[in-house]
């Protein structure tokens, strides 16, 4: 199937915020190599990063089939504003285990969702491409999931620390949500097929089932999703400091092979 | 002029670099096609997106089948369809791995779901999971696991109650 022009861009836009996403949570999650709460999740925490760099890398890839870029310089070279990313994804965790296990609850069930519904597209390479990482994506959720529980249900300590993470982000899960222009092309052209708002219903119950089961709450506006802009390349303030860290090599000399 | 056979049994000798089991048994190998005589193309599944063990898998496979008399070049492609399962693995694959200490999911089997955790108001450490996947030392079905991530993408480690060893346990997908 070949991609018709009008497509072309909108198609690029979806590759780019599902890749920019999942770049930027594994470097968010890198940051606790050698730092985790305890061995295994130090491991945990630099597989996962790992897994999500290495998706991001084959997304770039195929937005590069469209752009005629490398994945390097799509990953690397681009200024904060032409990133495609949500807030969610941006903040820092302060090294708050809590924190970071709050974003991945809300950040891992929505990326098996969106990626449930590209394994069903018409587009193959996206199809094929989605099959494959919705499975290694699934593992994350687990994860994610019984550690939420397993904290939630802890001690006083525990619980009250998850509490806390999750009050914290929860006004920023909806970002995730966020449109951009072209989107309805690419829904009627069955590249992305489905719709946001039945996927919304499943993602906010999913997330309440674990919640629930944990005993904990999150307050999260039902309806219409906030609109910050980072679909639209509006960023929050901490993603300049991030790729600027990120980038720090591939800015010295760009396209050297390392 | 190379058969399809002779392509087989040299990808045969080609291990996975982690782990002592061929790529074949491994179920990386999709289809060998034979090109114009002498012209080489193998198409293999990967295992996990962007592992890096591929691009050595790739240049071994090179080598091996590039070394048949009367091959005159190989093409080696990374397909996503069908995606690769642990359940490509084979029955002697499998029987390899175990002897190593490394388990691999039933076929067909599931990912374990976060169903059995049980706690109570004030218990320090909630049990991650329990779980019916059998030690590859001793056989005893009473074992944990210790992590969904292992050292490396593709494994999950596990610990068995009765005879106190870690051992890993490929992850399902």
């Amino acid at each position: 199937m070949n991609i018709a022009p009008n497509l072309q861009a909108p198609l690029t836009q979806l590759l780019l915020s599902i890749a920019d996403d999942k770049l930027l949570l594994g470097a968010r999650n890198s940051d606790w190599t050698g730092l985790g709460p305890i061995l295994e999740e130090d491991i945990a925490f630099s597989h996962l990063a790992q897994d999500e760099i290495a998706h991001a890398q084959a997304l770039y890839e195929l937005a590069g089939e469209l752009t005629g870029q490398k994945a390097d310089d799509i990953a690397m070279g681009r200024p904060a504003h032409e990133f495609r990313s949500a807030a969610i994804v941006e903040v820092p965790d302060e090294f708050d285990w809590a924190t970071a296990l709050a974003r991945k609850l809300f950040c891992d069930h929505f990326d098996v969702l969106r990626l449930e519904r590209m394994a069903n597209s018409e587009w193959k390479p996206l199809r094929d491409l989605a099959k494959r990482m919705a499975a290694e994506e699934r593992v994350h959720v687990e994860h994610t999931d019984s550690w939420v529980i397993r904290l939630g249900r802890g001690t006083p300590q525990s619980r009250q620390r998850m509490q806390s993470a999750i009050d914290a982000l929860a006004p920023l899960a909806t970002t995730l949500f966020e449109p951009y222009d072209g989107l309805k092309l690419l829904v009627d052209a069955k590249i992305y097929p489905g719709s946001d708002f039945p996927m919304y219903d499943q993602w906010l119950q999913q997330i309440t089932g674990v919640l629930d089961q944990a005993g904990l709450h999150a307050t999260i506006n039902v309806g219409e999703p906030d609109d910050k802009g980072g679909r639209r390349g509006v960023h929050t303030e901490h993603l300049k400091p991030l790729l600027d860290e990120m980038c720090e090599v591939y800015r010295i000399e760009p396209g050297a092979a390392w | 002029m190379p058969t399809r056979d002779d392509i087989l049994n040299a990808l045969r000798e080609v291990p996975d670099p982690e782990m002592p089991i061929s790529i074949v048994d491994l179920g990386l190998i999709e289809a060998v096609r034979v090109h114009d005589g002498d012209g080489v193309e193998v198409q293999m599944l990967p295992t996990f997106i962007g592992c890096p063990a591929l691009d050595m898998i790739a240049g071994d496979v090179k080598a091996k089948v590039g070394a048949i008399a009367g091959v005159s070049s190989v093409d080696v492609r990374w397909v996503f369809d069908p995606p690769w399962t642990v359940d490509r693995i084979s029955r002697a694959g499998r029987e390899s791995l175990r002897a190593h200490g490394v388990t691999v999911p039933d076929r067909g089997s599931r990912l374990p779901v976060a169903g059995h955790i049980i706690g109570a108001e004030g218990e320090p450490l909630v049990q991650l999971k329990t779980s019916a996947v059998p030690c590859p030392y001793c056989g005893s079905r009473s074992t944990t696991l210790e992590s969904p991530f292992g050292p490396t993408r593709c494994r999950t480690i596990y610990y068995c109650e009765k005879c106190r060893n870690s051992f890993e346990h490929l992850k399902r997908v």
